[in-house]
């Protein structure tokens, strides 16, 4: 145990060295986010979002900043963990990859730490912004005390592991970038963060629940927006716990085999 | 002992093709390549560019599986049992990267020592006397984009030892660097071998590197070991010439013509050539060690000598001897 924390804290060290150097580096994870939330909620000025409006059967207008903050909040989570992965790049043209995989290192300790310590750097400052946003919106409803620190506690977990899951794609290929393009506008559209994904036709709905980022949201507001209780948030707790879980065996299995390619092909070093 | 034992590697190389039809064709980059590393003890891996000699020391410190054959660290299999090699191995290459730039030296060091489960005052005291070792103490808080190419490479030298590795590649690890920082850089390596017994195996393009460093040098050539020997053992072995440099104030044509003598009945040539201060520089080559008749006939001819060096053939010229003969 003592080893894996000395591993995470040289993972955050690393990482708030080598990524987060500048003060221009938080400026700029602050302000892109905030941008975007604002960008967001006055796109819906120009159209009716009253009692007659169709967004009204799933949302109300008074939930509408809200329902957004709530999203950009989840969607800041998991999209740092993109970039994170991105940056898996960075190591094979530096040659540190090799050097991590020539160390006897738990690879998956490896990738949920430099999950943890990208997430931990890229979101904090806008978490906190969301904080006081939310305080200054004003009706939050949340199911209790507890409600705030479990809805970071499920948006932390499930990014972390979906972070994960994106490096291990990482390290297959030098030329998974597309990845970035292919998962991080779909799930900014489909995840339900700016829409609810229950307002969306079928096939919509079947894409926004490929990404886990749709079941964290949804349990998070049921805990921050709808003050329901634990007893009630069960089944989606259930149901992200499921998906959260087959996400890391997919990822161990992944793991091992790339690998495993690398060591056939040689392409650690290609980039 | 790290044992290597007929390994090969052949990678599969995409060719040219469509989209939908893609070609592949299968490359050999090593084939049956068997050698051992022993404690103490340093050994070279020769050979031109794309010899193989890269890929055979990323197999042996488990960065690629080898296609067939077996290499063993200790005991343990570097495929199968690859957990408890790694923790054997470390590698050290030449140039500046393998590192974390906006790092510093002591917290590259701090993050290389964690993945291998060190931390604590165990991590802090490893570091300090790494640091110490390579001469780096004074920088160790410095970010390592303003270290000098030389404070790079010591740093390498400390991250690959982070470890305490029993067994060390070093794959040019003197490329690019000035010749004292690279003569300080040798030193440091046979230390590491002679006086902490450490089992090193090092590849260079720098000859007169191998032939101070090894106790044995392998010599790989498309990826097929072709000799096997002491730096001297393989300079003999393939009886190369010796050129016998003699400078004379004179040359007469008796002395031309009795030098010619010698250097047949020795089985050898002779070369002459007025040099710029009007002396005569004679060259005579060949298997056998000509210079005890040379001296007498000059003796004999009444002829000072100005000057006289033999140059003994070169672990370069083993090398570049065999791949002229592979070549042919």
């Amino acid at each position: 145990m003592k080893q894996l924390t000395a591993l995470l804290w040289a993972e955050i060290q690393k990482e708030h060295r080598h990524s987060f150097h500048s003060k221009m580096v938080y400026f700029s994870l602050l302000i892109w986010p905030a941008i975007m939330f604002v960008t967001a909620y006055y796109s819906f000025a120009p159209f009716r979002t009253g009692a007659d409006s169709p967004l009204a059967r799933f949302l109300s207008a008074e939930q509408l900043p809200l329902f957004l903050l709530t999203g950009y909040l989840g969607y800041i989570f998991f999209w740092c963990l993109v970039q994170s992965a991105w940056q898996m790049s960075f190591e094979r043209q530096a040659g540190t990859m090799e050097m991590i995989f020539i160390s006897p290192v738990n690879r998956l300790a490896f990738l949920y730490g430099r999950s943890l310590s990208s997430l931990v750097e890229g979101v904090w400052l806008f978490f906190c912004f969301t904080l006081l946003a939310l305080l200054f919106v004003g009706g939050m409803h949340p199911s209790g005390w507890w409600a705030i620190p479990l809805a970071f506690f499920v948006l932390l977990v499930s990014a972390i592991v979906w972070g994960g899951f994106l490096s291990v794609l990482f390290l297959f290929s030098r030329d998974a970038s597309f990845l970035y393009t292919v998962l991080d506008e779909p799930m900014l559209i489909f995840s339900g963060v700016r829409l609810p994904p229950l307002a969306f036709p079928l096939w919509a709905k079947a894409i926004s629940f490929c990404f886990p980022l749709t079941y964290a949201l949804q349990l998070v507001r049921g805990l921050l927006m709808e003050g329901a209780p634990l007893s009630a948030l069960a089944p989606e707790l259930a149901l992200l716990a499921s998906v959260l879980l087959l996400l890391v065996l997919v990822t161990v299995v992944l793991l091992k085999k790339a690998e495993k390619h690398m060591k056939e092909t040689g392409n650690m070093v290609m980039y | 002992m790290l044992i290597v034992e007929n390994v090969r590697k052949v990678y599969r190389v995409k060719e040219k093709g469509s989209w939908l039809r893609q070609q592949w064709k299968e490359v050999e980059a090593v084939s049956d390549v068997s050698f051992r590393m022993v404690p103490g003890k340093i050994i070279g891996l020769l050979g031109i560019n794309g010899a193989g000699k890269t890929t055979t020391i990323k197999m042996c410190s488990t960065l690629l599986s080898p296609t067939s054959g077996t290499i063993t660290v200790d005991g343990y299999d570097a495929v199968k049992e690859d957990r408890f090699v790694k923790a054997k191995v470390n590698m050290i290459a030449g140039g500046e990267r393998m590192l974390y730039w906006r790092l510093t030296g002591r917290e590259n060091l701090h993050y290389f020592g964690s993945l291998y489960g060190l931390h604590g005052g165990a991590l802090r005291s490893r570091i300090d006397s790494l640091l110490l070792q390579v001469g780096l103490l004074d920088a160790a808080d410095t970010p390592v984009e303003r270290y000098s190419k030389g404070m790079k490479q010591r740093l390498q030298i400390a991250r690959g030892l982070i470890n305490d590795p029993s067994y060390l590649f070093l794959d040019e690890p003197t490329l690019g660097l000035d010749a004292p920082i690279a003569r300080q850089l040798r030193k440091h390596v046979k230390e590491l071998a002679v006086a902490h017994g450490k089992a090193i195996l090092l590849t260079s393009h720098y000859i007169h590197e191998v032939e101070e460093l090894c106790d044995e040098v392998y010599i790989i050539d498309k990826g097929k070991l072709v000799a096997h020997d002491t730096p001297a053992q393989l300079t003999q072995s393939l009886n190369l010439e010796t050129a016998l440099h003699v400078v004379i104030p004179a040359l007469s044509a008796s002395l031309d013509l009795d030098l010619q003598k010698l250097a047949v009945r020795y089985g050898g040539s002779r070369e002459i050539a007025e040099t710029d201060e009007h002396t005569w520089e004679v060259t005579l080559r060949g298997q056998t060690d000509m210079t005890t008749p040379l001296l007498s006939l000059l003796a004999a001819h009444q002829s000072p000598v100005l000057r006289l060096h033999t140059q003994q053939p070169s672990l370069e010229d083993v090398i570049l001897h065999m791949a002229d003969r592979r070549g042919a």
